[in-house]
This record gives C-alpha cells, structure tokens and sequence, in this order.
C-alpha cells in the first residue's frame, strides 16, 4: 500500500511539473478569459463613431421614417446615424451624386444614399460610401428602408400606421424550466448549453487523462524501466499507483479550470471595467455563467471519478498489451468508440431524457458517465435508476480491475507480438 | 543461514524448457558468478528469484523466506538486463523514487545520495534528467539503485557489460566492498575473467540445466591439473596430431592446452621445442574460461 502512494507521488508529481501541464493548465483559462474579455474590449475600441449620411430622399417620406427607426446608438450613447437631407430630382442626380462624392471624398460626409421614386415599386436604393463593408451599418440601413418601404405599401393598402406596427410587431418566445418543487425558472437555452459544456468536460477527461494511464503504462514499458519498478513493487500497486496518480492530476486540472471559470464569471466583467471605465456605463449585456445546482456539480465529481476509473483501467489494460504508442492506436480505438458513442446520443437525450432508449442507454456502465450525467442535468430521473446507474459502474470497474491486473501482470513484461484473444484469455487464467 | 536459496526451481515457456530443476545456495558475504552462454536460462532465473515470473515449480527462500512474501523483496538490490530508465526524471528524483519503493525514508536516503553521487563522480549530474547521461553514467546510476538501501542480496545481471575500464573498476570496488559489509552478491556474466578473479563460488548453467557448481577453487581442482600454457614463437605444428592434446585455445603466441587424461606433459613439450622457440611452458589450473568452455561444448 505505501509503495502504491510512491507511485502516486511519482507519477502525480512528475507529471505536474512538466511544461506541457503547466502551460495546458494556465493557458486554457487565459484562453477562456480572453474569449470573454477581449471581444468586450474590442467592441469598446472601436467603439463606433455617430456617421454623416446624406439623403437624397426622391419620395419625400423614407427620410423621416429612417430618422425615426434607425436611431441605434453607441456605448457613449451618442446616436449612430446622422441623416442629412438634399436634394436631387430625376434630373440633376447625375450633379448632385458627383457633388456628394466629393463631399464624401473630403470627408465630409461619411456616406450618401439615393432613395428614388421607383423604390416602393422596384425597390432598389443606392448606398455610396468610402468603406462599405461594415456589416452593422449595411444590413440596418437595409433594415430600416425596408420597414419603411413596406410600412407605405401597406398603408397604402389602407391600413393606419397603429395598424400597420401591431402586424409587422415581432414575437418573443421566452421559455422556462420547471424545476425541482414545480419552480419555475427563466431558462434562455442555458440548460442545454450547461449539459453540453458539462457532457464534454467528462467526455474530455475520460479521454485524455485515459490515455495520459495508457501513455504511462508504454513508456515503462518501451523504455524498459518495468523490469526494475516490478521487482520492487507488485504489478497491481504500480497499475493502480498510475491511475490514482493520474486521476489526481486530472482532478488538480479541471479544479484549477473551475476556479478559473468562477473568477471570471465573477470578476471578470470588472476586469474590463477597469481598461474601459466608460464602458461600465454602458448598457452592454453582461457575461454571466448559468448558475450549476449544487447536486449537478456533485453529481459531475461522481461521474468524472467512476468514469475515470473505468476508462483508465481499459487504457492501461491497452497500454500492457502493445508495445509502441503506434501500436496503440489500432488498439485503442473499440475503447475511444466506448466514449464517443454516449456523446452522439447526447442531443437525442438532451430532447427525450426519460425515453425508454435514454433510460437503457443510462444504465451502461460503459455510457452513464456521459448519457446518466446528461439525463441528471437536464431532468432529474427517478433515484432508483441514478442508485442502479451507480451500482452497475461500481461493480464493473471491480470487475475490470480484475481482469486489467491481470492482462497488465502478465502484458507489462512481453515484448513483441500482440497478443491474440485466445493468448489474452490465458494471461487472465494464468496470473 | 543462506541468504538465497533455489529448491529445485522449474520454468517452462511452451514446449521451452527455461530452467530446469535448478537447485543453488549462495551463502552470506559471498560473490557468486551465475554463468552460462546466451539463452542458458540466467536472466530467466533472475527473474523468478525477483518474483517478475513465477516458476513452475519449487520454491525460492530469501534469508530463508520465500520471495512470494513480497516484504523481503525489499531486502534486495537488482541491476536488470534490460537497462530502462525513466528518461525524463531528474535523476536525484529517480534515485529517490526507488529508495523509497525500496522502503528507505527520505531522512536516510538524502544523505545517502549525496555521499554515493560524490564517490561516483556524479554529483553535478544529478540535477540533470536522466536521458541527458550517457549508457555508462545511465548503468552506474543504476547500480547505485541497487545498493544504496544497503540490502542483503545484490542481484547484478552483466554489470560489467558496456563500461570503459576505469568504471569497470569503480564498479568491482563496489562489489567488494558490499561484501565486505556481509551482503552476498550474484552476478550473471560471460566475462569469465571478471568472474575469475572476483568470485568465490559460481554456478554454471547450460540450456536451463546446472552442469557444475560450487566454490572456484574446488571447481578448479575438480576438473584437474592437467591443464598447460606454453608461450612459443614460431609454428604451432606441435599442437597437432601429438597424441596427448585433448582440447586446446591457441592466440597465436600463447596456447593454453587441455591434455588428455594421464597424458605426459613431458611429451608435449618434448614435440614444442621441435617446431618452436618456448618461452614459457607451465602445468596450471584450468581457467574459468577453459572450463566454461570444455563444460558447455560436451
């Protein structure tokens, strides 16, 4: 048992401090913090500056109605859009455009459009700018003459103005989720998003902490230095040493994310406060993480430690039967699938929790990790199938511990030819 | 109390048999030589005396406890054939995760590194990791892994295999010395003359059976006095076709000859002075080497 917690210590504490972990683990929040941080800022800088547009309004009424519906504003809260109105028929377009450009050329004005007659027939208006690419100005100026344009055809078609706002008037689906008790709570979509972010952080840590045991097991391996670790430790204290040691690594990285991902939820918004103090004035919309219940962050150690267990000892298990990482991967992949599978029934699950495939899915040993996990969040099921889920796991990794042992006792000293199933039987009956 | 003892220990691997009812005793303060050619069946035993494989059959005592009680396991230093190392580890930290596998507490294996580092010549390179060293400091380092929780039975498996002659020597003053200290140590090797001149007992073992065993002198006198150097400069015609040569190993200007048994030395160097110039012709105890070979090829 203590040589079990020297192996722990080995392959916790070697593993800790290598670059690759230290940079994996730091950056990974600063990636994430400046995914939330960064495009705050950037809408800041560039913040938008209010544009001088000159109209040349042939019908005579678009003008009014744009200056009324377009009136978008930026975080100073200035307002956006200045129209200029001018004037131009038919006639003289040609001298006026030509007048416009140059203003436009000089600076003086940012843009000019031409809204002529025929647009409530033919519809085309004329926007002339320096820049034209910028995507929120084109697409609501087409916004904005387009209502107007529409708003006249149907008052043409004899309706009021009042009428005409209550028919083109948007509708707001808000959904809500009742919880636990019949609560109901405003849910926008973040149920969905907490069960996806949650399902891969599992599906990430079965897979990558899993080869990270099976990685370890063939470097012994191929590098040799099995022979002198066995014959001062038992073969079953080194296998599990490396999984327990492993796993703590695992646990170590996802808790230094979490608090990471808490601060910024947290703190985060300050954080940008403090670069663009004026920005705190502003109205912005602010990043919040859903709120995770409590059980759910309970339920998710759970399934993240008895997952681990169960893929760990399978990657080790793959590990002692191979010789070289290449190898490895042909091995692998039945194990990989085991992972994978769970994960694309994981949208069909999120719409039909309690559906009979959901509920036989759950009860896999192999797929509770990810489809009982998924089930939990998204809605509670009965507590007999969540205690069976858990006894299932419990008894499968003791039995795959078992058998593991045994295939790594012998596995970890051949070199060589793969061991075919019938040879793979023999090793479990003879250790 | 013999510090290893092997009862009749079988290994078999399919139709192979590895290790035949192989029976030895190595007692305490003794160095015991393990010899045999390639594929005799010695790493194959190692093995099942450090419990890697289990035999077949019979049983192995460490200090008189079988070796399935993993504890007295732990009173054992091994130098396996295979060299592996953890090659990203520092080697302080791989010296130290062994000691502690070993059951050395940090307090006693700290001091402990430094003095060995030091006396190795190694103490700048033990911050380094351990891929950064050469093969030679690599096998040193680990022969200092073997020895530095002071255990009672140290298993070498070719220690001497692949280092320059200063360290050859460093490593046999180790070996020395842990015998001093009363530990018994077994090494497996076919430099017999390494074996020669530090052993006092060794095993011989062909195709996974014992030919001969017991203490080199004894093994010495058993096989008789009936073995010649001659040192001689000129034709070596005299080697050949004289009746009395049994076996002989000629380098050119030195031959050391196995006669047959109640041949006249007299005769054989009546026939050399024929052909040419002796400088030196003496009646000695067959080398370890001569009988390695005369038992193997029989």
């Amino acid at each position: 048992m203590n040589k079990m917690w020297t192996v722990v210590r080995r392959e916790y504490l070697s593993r800790l401090k290598t670059k690759g972990f230290v940079i994996g683990t730091i950056l990974t929040p600063v990636l994430l913090i400046a995914m939330t941080v960064v495009p705050r800022l950037l809408l800041f800088l560039k913040s938008d500056k209010p544009i001088q547009i000159a109209v040349i309004d042939q019908t005579g009424a678009i003008l009014d109605s744009l200056i009324v519906n377009l009136n978008d504003r930026n975080e100073a809260g200035e307002r956006l859009y200045h129209f200029i109105k001018r004037e131009g028929t038919a006639s003289d377009l040609e001298a006026a455009k030509k007048t416009l450009s140059g203003e436009v050329d000089s600076g003086a004005l940012d843009g000019y459009i031409i809204i002529p007659a025929s647009i409530y027939e033919d519809g085309n208006a004329e926007y002339y700018a320096k820049s034209v690419t910028n995507f929120k100005v084109n697409s609501g100026m087409r916004n904005a003459i387009s209502r107007a344009v529409k708003e006249h055809r149907i008052q043409q078609s004899g309706l009021n103005s009042e009428q005409v706002r209550r028919l083109v008037q948007r509708v707001d689906l808000r959904t809500f989720r009742i919880a636990e008790g019949g609560k109901e709570e405003e849910d926008k979509g973040r149920t969905e998003l907490v069960v996806w972010v949650l399902v891969m952080f599992i599906y990430m840590a079965l897979l990558v902490y899993g080869q990270l045991v099976m990685r370890s097991v063939i470097e012994e391996k191929s590098s040799r230095v099995i022979e002198s670790v066995i014959s001062s430790v038992r073969p079953f204290d080194l296998m599990a040493g490396k999984i327990v040691g492993i796993g703590a690594l695992g646990l170590t990285q996802y808790t230094i994310w979490a608090a990471a991902i808490g601060l910024v939820s947290l703190y985060g918004i300050q954080v940008v406060d403090i670069f663009a103090p004026k920005m705190a004035m502003a109205n912005a919309p602010k990043f919040a993480l859903p709120a995770i219940p409590f059980e759910t962050l309970l339920y998710f150690i759970a399934f993240f430690v008895f997952g681990y267990f169960l893929f760990a000892t399978m990657f080790a298990a793959v590990g002692a039967m191979v010789n070289s990482d290449q190898e490895a991967q042909q091995l692998v992949f039945p194990v990989i699938m085991l992972v994978i599978v769970p994960l694309m029934f994981t949208f069909y699950i999120i719409g039909n929790p309690n559906s009979q495939l959901a509920v036989i899915l759950s009860l896999v040993p192999f797929f509770s990790p990810i489809v009982m996990f998924a089930r939990i969040v998204v809605q509670t099921p009965p507590f007999w199938q969540i205690a069976l889920c858990f006894v299932l796991m419990l008894a499968t990794i003791v039995g795959m511990i078992w058998v593991v042992g045994r295939i790594y006792r012998v596995g970890v000293l051949m070199y060589g030819k793969r061991p075919t199933l019938p040879e793979l039987l023999k090793w479990i009956r003879y250790a | 109390m013999q510090t290893l003892q092997l009862e009749s220990v079988n290994k078999s691997f399919g139709n192979l048999d590895a290790v035949k009812d192989l029976s030895l005793a190595v007692a305490p303060g003794t160095i015991y030589g393990f010899l045999g050619p390639n594929g005799a069946g010695k790493t194959t035993t190692i093995r099942m005396i450090m419990e890697i494989i289990l035999p077949d059959r019979g049983q192995i005592l460490i200090k008189g406890t079988p070796n399935t009680t993993r504890a007295i396991l732990d009173r054992v230093g091994y130098l396996p054939e295979e060299r592996g190392v953890y090659r990203k580890m520092k080697v302080r930290e791989a010296l130290e995760f062994f000691a502690e596998l070993k059951g050395m507490k940090k307090s006693a294996h700290k001091t402990k590194i430094d003095v060995w580092a030091e006396r190795f010549g190694m103490t700048e390179v033990l911050n380094k990791k351990m891929e950064e060293l050469s093969k030679g400091n690599q096998q040193k380092i680990q022969i200092l892994t073997a020895v530095l929780h002071e255990p009672d039975l140290i298993i070498l498996d070719e220690p001497f295999m692949g280092l320059d002659p200063v360290n050859a020597e460093l490593i046999k003053d180790v070996i020395l010395e842990q015998k001093q200290r009363g530990a018994a140590i077994v090494f497996s090797t076919h430099l017999m003359e390494s074996a020669e001149k530090l052993c006092d007992a060794i095993c011989l073992i062909n195709k996974g059976l014992k030919v001969l065993d017991g203490e080199v002198k004894q093994v010495k006198r058993n096989f008789g006095r009936n073995s010649v150097i001659v040192a001689y400069n000129g034709k070596s015609d005299f080697l050949k076709n004289n009746g009395v040569i049994e076996r002989y190993n000629d380098s050119g200007n030195h031959v050391e000859i196995q006669l047959r048994p109640g041949a006249n030395p007299q005769t054989l160097l009546a026939a050399a002075m024929q052909h040419a110039e002796i400088s030196r012709f003496e009646i000695v105890e067959p080398s370890l080497h001569e009988i390695f070979l005369a038992t193997v090829k029989s």
